[in-house]
C-alpha cells in the first residue's frame, strides 16, 4: 500500500519550484547516507495485509477469563467503539489550539469530573499512560511536595505495580522503608488489594497524616468504586489507578488508562494535562488546557513530570462508557461481579478449596487448592478453554469474576476443577 | 453544549439488571460492612441515544487529519490508515489477556518479535524495548539505562547535554532521574554550537541528547564529530527520534553514532494521535546496552516465542504488561504495508516540506536559510509581538489546523510547519495561499487577524482567566452551595 497522493507531474513541478533537480538534492546533508535498500518484507496490499494479520491473530487463543491481576474483562457497550472511531476524535492531537479542538477538551473536562466523582478527589488530570506508572508519578508528586525520600507500601500491591514503582524510585533516588515516620514521603495502599481484599484504610491514612506523609490510594479495578467508599472519604490525598475496566478491551496489556486525582493543595504538583472551563471574547463558555506552567514545554527540567502524550482516546472511551452505563449500570456491573465472584468462591469452598482472604473481597479472591492440585486444575481448565486465575505459591490461586462470567461458566469451572483434584 | 451531567434522567440497560437476574429483592452486598459501602454514586443516568448524540455533537467541534491539513510541527500528523484500526480490533488481539499462558499468545509474541526486527533494520540498532507508552517515557527509559550503566561501572556522571532547540521533554526526563541539564546554544546554521559543546563536555557528562534532524527541521551537519567527541569522553549519544519521519531508509541513527533512540510510533509509524494519545515510544539500543532493557523481552526459540522475565542489568519494568500493544499492531501493519518501499515516506515528507518552504519564504522570515528536512520553522516577528498566535488563530478560519507556535524557543514568533508526506501538492498550495493572504491581512486590516477565529464553535478563549478562576470539573447538584457558582456555566454557547 502506498499512502502518498503526489503524482509524478506534481513531483516535477515541486522540484522545479524548490530549485533542485531531484529529491536526492534535498538530502545531501543527511550524512552518513544509508545506501542500501532496507531489508524489509515486500510491500503488502490491503488484502494481503488482512490475510497476514488475520492468520497472526489466530495464533493467539482467546479463553474464558477467570483472571484479573490488573486487566479485567468487562462488557463494553457497542456505542463506545462507534464513537471512538470518529475521525474527529481519533485523528486530532493534544488540543494546544483550543478553538480547534473543543470536542477533545469537552470530553477531558467530563473525564476529570467522572474521576473526581468516583474517587472523591478535588481535581483530576486528563490521564496518565496506565495504572502502574501513574502510581510511580504519584510518588514523585509526594516527594516534590514534602521533600522527603522514603516510600511506605502496604502489603497487597499488585506485583507488577511494585516492580514499576521500584524502577521509578531507583531513578529518582527514593528509598523504601518499613516504618511510617518523619522521613516518609507517602504511604501507598491498593484497594481492593491484589488479592481482592477490601481494606478499611482509615487507620493507616491517619497514621500517614500524623507524620506529614501523603496518603495514596491505588485503584486497579475501578468498577469497585461503584459500590465502595470513595477514597476521599477515608483520607486519600492522591487517588491513582487503572481505568481499563471502564470500556477498554484487555488489549494484551495496552493501551490502558492511567488516572490521577488529588486534593486541591496538590493541584500545582500534578503531572500531565489539565482542562479547565473559561470564556471566549464574547463571554461564551469553552474549554482550554490550563495550569501549563507545571509542564515540560514551559518549565523544562523543573517540570512536575515529562509526560506529554498521554492516553486521551482511552480517557474518552471511559468517559463514553461511564455515560452509557450510568449510575445504575455501573452499580449493576459491580454487584454482578461481586456476586459471581462470591458464588464461585462459595462453591469452591464446598469442593475442598480453602478460602484465603482475611477481609471481605470484591471480585477477586485467593483460594488454596487441595494439596498438589493447583497445576492440574489450571491445565484441566485450560484444556477446556478457561483461564482459571493466577497460580501462586503453595497451591494458591487468585481467581476473578466479572459480569462476563456466566453462572453456567461458573458451574463448568467447578466441575472441571473438581475432576482435576489430585487425590 | 451541555455537559453529560446536565441531561434528563433515564434508565440504561447495557448489562443485566442484578435484581431480576440474580437474587430477587435481596441485597447481595450483605457480606460487606456498612461503613465500607458507598452511600451515593453521583453519576448521570441517561439514555443511549442521548449519549450517542452528545459525543457525536462534541466530536463535530474537533479537527483531525481526517478533516483537513494539520501541519502541527514536531507531531507528524500524517494520515492514519483505516485498515490498521480494523486489524487492531481483531478479537485475537484486543481480547487477549496479558497474563494468558505462552501457548495462547504466540501470535502476539511473533508480532512483537518481528516488529523489533524491522525497527532494528530501520534504525541500525541491535535491540528494542517495546514497553514505553510514549516518546517521553522512552526518553525516561534511555536516561534510566544510562544511570544504571554508570552506577554499575561506579562512574559518577551527573549531567546531560541538551541543545537549546530541544523538546521540553528532554530536560524534564533528565530531571526525573536527578540529572543536571547543560544547555548548548545553536550556531548560525541551526546546528548545536560545536565550540560550546567541546568546552562543556566534561567527565561528568553521562549523555548527549540530540534530536536529528533537530526541531528546526535541520540535519545536524557535524553529527559524526559530535558523536566521536562524546564517545571519546565516555558519554552516550541519545537520539530523540521524534523526527524519524525524515530518515526512513535515508540515514540510520546508529550510523550517525547514536547508542540509543526512541521512536514515537504515533508520529513516524502512523498510529492515530487520538486527541493526545495513546502513543508508543519504543527504545532501541546498541548491543552493549541490550542487558539494560527492561523485562520481559520476547525471545525466539526455533519456531516458538517465549518471554524472558529476567531483569539482567536493567533497573526493571517501567509499566504494567508489555507496552501499548494495540499501537504496536498498527505500526507493524504500517511497516508491512510499505515494506521495502518505506524510503518513499521520508523522501516525500522532505519534498513536501521544501516545496511549502519555497512558497512561503518571501512572505515570512526564514531564520536559518538551509534546505530543510521534513519540517521547517518560520518567524513572523516582523509582524510584531503575538503575531504567531494571531496567525495561528486566523488560519483556523481558512480551514487549516495551525502549525506549532512559539517552539523551538530559540526562534522568536516561531511557526513550526510539518506537512508530512500524505498531503498533496494541491493541499500545500492552498495552505500557502492562506498564509500569504494572512500576511496581507496583517498589513491591511490587522484587527481582523487579532480577533480570529470567527468560524469555529467558539471564539478566542481566555487562557488567563482559566488559570485565575479554575473550573476543572463538574460539581453535582447534590452540593447546592457550589452549584450556585458553577452550575450556571452549563451552557457553553
Amino acid at each position: 500500500m502506498d499512502y502518498i497522493p503526489t503524482i509524478k507531474n506534481d513531483r516535477e513541478e515541486m522540484l522545479k519550484q524548490i530549485g533542485v533537480r531531484s529529491i536526492n538534492d534535498l538530502i545531501v546533508d543527511f550524512k552518513p547516507h544509508f545506501n542500501e535498500k532496507l531489508d524489509l518484507s515486500k510491500p503488502m496490499s490491503e488484502l494481503e495485509l488482512v490475510e497476514h494479520m488475520t492468520s497472526l491473530s489466530q495464533k493467539n487463543k482467546i479463553l474464558k477469563y477467570f483472571i484479573g491481576g490488573g486487566s479485567y474483562n468487562h462488557y463494553i457497550p457497542s456505542a463506545v467503539n462507534h464513537l471512538l472511531m470518529r475521525g474527529e476524535f481519533l485523528t486530532g492531537y493534544t488540543p494546544y489550539q483550543a478553538e480547534m479542538n473543543q470536542g477533545t477538551l469537552h470530553a477531558m473536562y467530563e473525564f476529570q469530573s467522572f474521576i473526581c466523582l468516583l474517587t472523591g478527589m478535588d481535581v483530576a488530570n486528563a490521564s496518565m499512560y496506565e495504572g502502574s506508572s501513574a502510581l510511580a508519578e504519584a510518588v514523585l508528586v509526594s516527594s516534590s511536595y514534602n521533600g522527603r525520600n522514603c516510600v511506605f507500601v502496604k502489603d497487597g500491591l499488585n506485583p507488577q505495580y511494585m516492580e514499576v514503582l521500584k524502577t521509578y524510585c531507583e531513578a529518582a533516588d527514593l528509598k523504601f522503608s518499613n516504618e511510617i515516620d518523619e522521613n516518609t514521603t507517602c504511604v501507598i495502599a491498593q484497594n481492593p488489594d491484589f488479592y481482592g481484599n477490601i481494606e478499611d484504610l482509615q487507620y493507616i491514612s491517619e497514621q500517614a497524616h500524623r507524620t506529614g506523609a501523603i496518603f495514596i490510594t491505588c485503584i486497579v479495578e475501578p468498577t469497585s468504586l461503584a459500590i465502595l467508599q470513595p477514597p476521599g472519604n477515608y483520607g486519600a490525598d492522591i487517588v491513582v489507578g487503572e481505568g481499563q475496566s471502564f470500556g477498554i478491551p484487555v488489549n494484551f496489556g495496552g493501551p490502558y488508562l492511567g488516572f490521577m486525582g488529588v486534593r486541591d493543595f496538590l493541584l500545582k504538583k500534578i503531572p500531565g494535562r489539565i482542562c479547565g472551563m473559561t470564556t471566549d471574547s464574547n463571554g461564551n463558555k469553552g474549554f482550554v488546557l490550563t495550569f501549563q506552567a507545571r509542564e515540560q514545554h514551559i518549565r523544562r527540567e523543573r517540570a512536575t513530570s515529562n509526560i506529554t502524550t498521554n492516553v486521551a482516546l482511552m480517557a474518552l472511551a471511559s468517559t463514553i462508557y461511564l455515560a452509557l452505563m450510568g449510575r445504575q449500570g455501573l452499580i449493576n456491573v459491580a454487584k454482578i461481579s461481586y456476586s459471581r465472584a462470591h458464588l464461585l468462591h462459595n462453591k469452591l469452598m464446598s469442593s475442598g478449596f480453602k478460602a484465603m482472604n482475611k477481609n471481605p473481597f470484591y471480585n477477586e479472591f485467593l483460594m488454596k487448592a487441595p494439596e498438589g492440585s493447583s497445576e492440574n486444575i489450571s491445565s484441566n481448565l485450560l484444556k477446556n478453554g478457561i483461564l482459571g486465575g493466577i497460580n501462586l505459591a503453595e497451591d494458591k490461586i487468585l481467581i476473578c469474576c466479572t459480569e462476563m462470567n456466566t453462572v453456567q461458566d461458573i458451574e463448568s469451572f467447578i466441575s472441571l476443577a473438581k475432576e482435576a483434584i489430585v487425590k | 453544549m451541555k455537559t453529560i451531567f446536565e441531561y434528563e434522567e433515564h434508565t440504561t440497560g447495557h448489562v443485566y439488571d442484578i435484581d431480576d437476574k440474580e437474587k430477587k429483592g435481596e441485597d447481595i452486598l450483605t457480606g460487606l460492612p456498612k461503613d465500607l459501602i458507598r452511600k451515593e454514586l453521583p453519576l448521570p443516568n441517561v439514555s443511549e441515544v442521548t449519549v450517542v448524540r452528545h459525543y457525536t455533537n462534541i466530536s463535530r467541534m474537533n479537527f483531525g487529519v481526517d478533516i483537513g491539513f494539520y501541519p502541527l510541527g514536531s507531531c507528524t500528523m500524517k494520515y492514519n490508515p483505516k485498515i490498521n484500526e480494523d486489524i487492531a480490533r481483531l478479537d485475537g488481539f484486543k481480547d487477549l489477556h496479558p497474563l494468558s499462558p505462552e501457548s495462547c499468545i504466540q501470535g502476539s509474541l511473533q508480532l512483537m518479535w518481528e516488529f523489533e526486527q524491522d525497527l532494528k533494520k530501520i534504525t541500525g540498532m541491535d535491540a528494542f524495548s517495546l514497553q514505553p507508552a510514549a516518546g517521553a517515557q522512552g526518553e525516561l527509559l534511555g536516561i534510566m539505562i544510562a544511570k544504571a550503566f554508570y552506577k554499575q561501572k561506579n562512574e559518577k556522571r551527573t549531567k546531560i547535554i541538551i541543545p537549546d532547540s530541544a523538546h521540553g521533554t528532554n530536560p524534564a526526563s533528565a530531571g526525573m532521574c536527578k540529572f543536571e541539564t547543560i544547555t548548548i546554544p545553536s550556531d548560525s546554521r541551526g546546528n548545536m554550537d560545536i565550540y560550546k559543546f567541546k568546552e562543556l563536555l566534561k567527565h561528568d557528562v553521562a549523555l548527549v541528547m540530540l534530536t536529528n534532524p533537530n526541531t528546526l527541521g535541520l540535519f545536524e551537519e557535524k553529527i559524526l564529530e559530535i558523536s566521536d567527541l562524546a564517545h571519546s569522553n565516555g558519554s552516550f549519544m541519545y537520539c530523540d527520534g521524534a523526527n524519524m519521519n525524515a530518515l526512513l531508509g535515508i540515514s540510520r541513527p546508529s550510523d550517525q553514532g547514536f547508542d540509543m533512540i526512541h521512536l514515537n510510533l504515533h508520529k513516524t509509524f502512523s498510529t492515530p494521535h487520538g486527541g493526545g494519545g495513546p502513543g508508543a515510544g519504543t527504545v532501541g539500543v546498541k548491543s552493549f546496552l541490550e542487558d539494560y532493557l527492561p523485562p520481559p523481552r520476547v525471545i525466539k526459540q526455533d519456531d516458538k516465542f517465549t518471554l524472558d522475565h529476567s531483569k539482567r542489568k536493567s533497573m526493571g519494568r517501567i509499566r504494567y504488561s508489555y507496552g501499548n500493544f494495540g499501537m504496536l499492531v498498527r505500526a507493524y501493519c504500517y511497516i508491512k504495508s510499505w515494506g521495502t518501499d518505506i524510503r518513499r515516506v521520508s523522501e516525500h515528507a522532505i519534498l513536501n516540506a521544501n516545496y511549502l518552504l519555497s512558497l512561503l519564504k518571501d512572505d515570512y522570515e526564514l531564520p536559518y536559510n538551509r534546505i530543510c528536512a521534513h519540517e521547517f520553522v518560520l518567524s513572523s516577528k516582523k509582524f510584531g509581538d503575538k503575531s504567531a498566535l494571531n496567525i495561528a488563530k486566523r488560519l483556523m478560519d481558512y480551514g487549516f489546523h495551525p502549525p506549532t507556535i512559539y517552539f523551538p524557543l530559540i526562534v522568536r514568533e516561531a511557526l513550526m510547519i510539518e506537512p508530512t508526506e500524505t498531503e498533496s501538492k494541491e493541499a500545500l498550495d492552498r495552505f500557502s495561499v492562506a498564509l500569504r493572504s494572512i500576511a496581507r491581512e496583517i498589513k491591511e486590516n490587522p484587527n481582523i487577524v487579532k480577533g480570529a477565529p470567527y468560524t469555529k464553535s467558539i471564539g478566542r478563549l481566555d487562557e488567563v482567566a482559566a488559570a485565575r478562576k479554575p473550573n476543572l470539573r463538574w460539581i453535582t447538584s447534590s452540593r447546592p452551595d457550589e452549584k450556585k457558582d458553577r452550575g450556571g456555566l452549563a451552557i457553553i454557547r
